[in-house]
């Protein structure tokens, strides 16, 4: 491969990358009242329902955010699926799943793409 | 001392004949309900409560301390926001009136969780009152490397100037300008560190613990609905004791309840009273035992007078978490705050005689380092006492009413003993 078809391919990724992030930069609306009416459902009895959690269950706000900075959103929405709601693990079919995800990262002001990027705080276009 | 014969009577109320004569034996006095003198009440009336207490004397020349503080009063509520100082960020925590000890964790616990959400892991805090010192705590908990800077260490500052007890709203804000949004805010709050307090329960040295306290009124308890607040918005300053917010029922379920106390076990020379658990927290105990874990979790300390916000931007640490209580109305220039002046008298301790008691406006507390007596609101003013006075000066003449308020009580209570 010669360093002019590197360089084309790397140019298209990044094409594909930064399209894929833009397209990716919110979580459609429809989606994200999805996981809204989830997370009332499903999460708010334990984590309350402002995200502000409690004495003994951990707000999904602050060190949430900190806890998973820089990891891949696909390891929270698998932690998400294996691990919540906690009296029920494992019930949140995968479109639920990245729904609640979505709706998280949303609440945070954090984009919606491959990784929960802090830093890049956008405020969704969503009516609340 | 009293004879058998009476005692044998009297002890219906006042929790048995083992115990009356326990306490006789120990040369102490012990109150009986003031219908005890009334005649037989006979063993079928046997009340459920019995409350046996161990009287007071509070005197003047018993006097050992005068204290002063300013409570750090916002009608908004505490400052909670964010600001940027150069390449700085502060997260305010500060301003919480007369609810500084009692929300100070839940306070800590919601300004840590916005720092943590910076990614950065020095913090600094400034100050060193009871919100400063439980704000670098939770930040230490949550894994941060800290620095407190301050002026003057916990028992020199305004915090240790305060009554000590769980008042969780007590002029905390105004209702109407705070608006709904803050009442959630302090509910989270409260539970937080209602929840916390509890941790420290039942230690050596009891740091934090529950004692009676007796609320007495020569008249029936008034226990219609508040007065409406006066018409128009309050703004800033508060009108009327109306304006002030209070969302104490919004936690009812985890506070213990106040009850009526009924005349046939009413041990006190007020003819109406109420009982209720209250959790205090004993400021010599309770402080050190918070410096020492901060120490102890690696935490240093850097005593540093700060003049101008500027000032902040010499600090090594990017994120600052800033709690300078009243002190922010000069170094921070916010004019929002609204001092409310309270003076506490302290006695000896008087650990013989651990209750609390609420009596013409005046207010008793016995802890682990003395007795103190608050003078709450002497004058009728309600909650308004004390608002926009900024003397930080004691009154000998105020704690002297108020030690009076509950030397008078205890003259007209009638007691068994030598």
């Amino acid at each position: 491969m010669t360093m002019r078809t590197k360089g084309t391919m790397a140019a298209c990724m990044a094409a594909l990358t930064l399209g894929m992030a833009s397209a990716a930069a919110a979580a459609p609306c429809a989606e994200l009242a999805h996981g809204a009416d989830l997370y009332r459902t499903a999460c708010a009895m334990c984590h309350g329902t402002r995200l502000e959690g409690n004495f003994e269950t951990p707000a999904l706000t602050g060190r949430f955010v900190a806890n998973w900075a820089g990891a891949p959103v696909s390891e929270l929405e698998a932690y998400v699926h294996r691990a919540m709601p906690l009296m029920a693990p494992g019930t949140l079919s995968p479109d639920d799943t990245r729904a609640v995800v979505a709706f998280l990262l949303a609440a945070n002001d954090l984009p919606h793409g491959r990784t929960v990027r802090v830093g890049a705080r956008t405020r969704s276009a969503c009516p609340s | 001392m009293d004879t058998g014969r009476t005692l044998s009577r009297r002890s219906v109320f006042a929790g048995g004949a083992a115990l009356g004569a326990t306490a006789m034996m120990a040369g102490e006095h012990i109150l009986l309900p003031h219908a005890a003198s009334a005649g037989d009440a006979g063993d079928a009336l046997a009340p459920p409560h019995r409350p046996h207490l161990v009287p007071m004397h509070p005197r003047v020349d018993q006097i050992t301390d005068i204290k002063v503080c300013i409570r750090p009063f916002r009608a908004a509520g505490p400052r909670l926001d964010v600001e940027r100082i150069g390449d700085k960020t502060v997260f305010h925590n500060y301003g919480h009136g007369g609810s500084g000890w009692s929300l100070s964790w839940g306070s800590a616990n919601l300004v840590v969780g916005k720092v943590a959400a910076t990614l950065n892991r020095k913090v600094a805090v400034i100050g060193c009152g009871i919100v400063g010192l439980t704000a670098a705590l939770t930040a230490q908990r949550a894994g941060f490397d800290v620095t407190i800077y301050t002026r003057d260490l916990l028992p020199h500052t305004r915090s240790v100037r305060a009554n000590g007890s769980w008042t969780p709203d007590s002029r905390i804000a105004l209702t109407q300008t705070a608006g709904p949004a803050f009442a959630d805010q302090w509910e989270q709050m409260a539970r937080f560190s209602w929840a916390t307090y509890r941790t420290y329960l039942g230690l050596p040295g009891a740091p934090i613990m529950f004692e009676d306290n007796y609320i007495l009124s020569d008249k029936p308890f008034d226990d219609g609905p508040a007065r409406p607040a006066p018409a128009g918005t309050p703004g800033r300053m508060p009108r009327a004791t109306e304006d002030f917010a209070t969302y104490g029922s919004r936690i009812r379920d985890i506070i213990p309840a106040v009850e009526d106390i009924p005349a046939a076990e009413n041990p006190f020379a007020a003819p109406h009273a109420r009982r209720h658990s209250l959790m205090i927290y004993n400021f010599g105990a309770y402080g050190h035992l918070l410096l020492s874990e901060f120490h102890q979790a690696g935490g240093r300390i850097v005593i540093r007078s700060f003049h101008t916000p500027q000032d902040l931007t010499s600090l090594p640490e990017k994120v600052i978490i800033n709690c300078p209580g009243y002190a922010a109305r000069d170094w921070w220039r916010d004019d929002s705050l609204v001092p409310v002046r309270g003076q506490t008298a302290w006695l000896p301790p008087h650990p013989e005689a651990p209750y609390g008691l609420d009596y013409r406006g005046a207010a008793l507390l016995s802890k682990t380092d003395g007795v103190m007596i608050q003078a709450v609101d002497l004058d009728g003013l309600g909650e308004m006492t004390g608002v926009g006075n900024s003397f930080e000066h004691p009154d000998p003449a105020e704690a002297a009413r108020a030690i009076g308020v509950f030397a008078d009580l205890f003259a007209r209570m009638p007691m068994v003993g030598g």
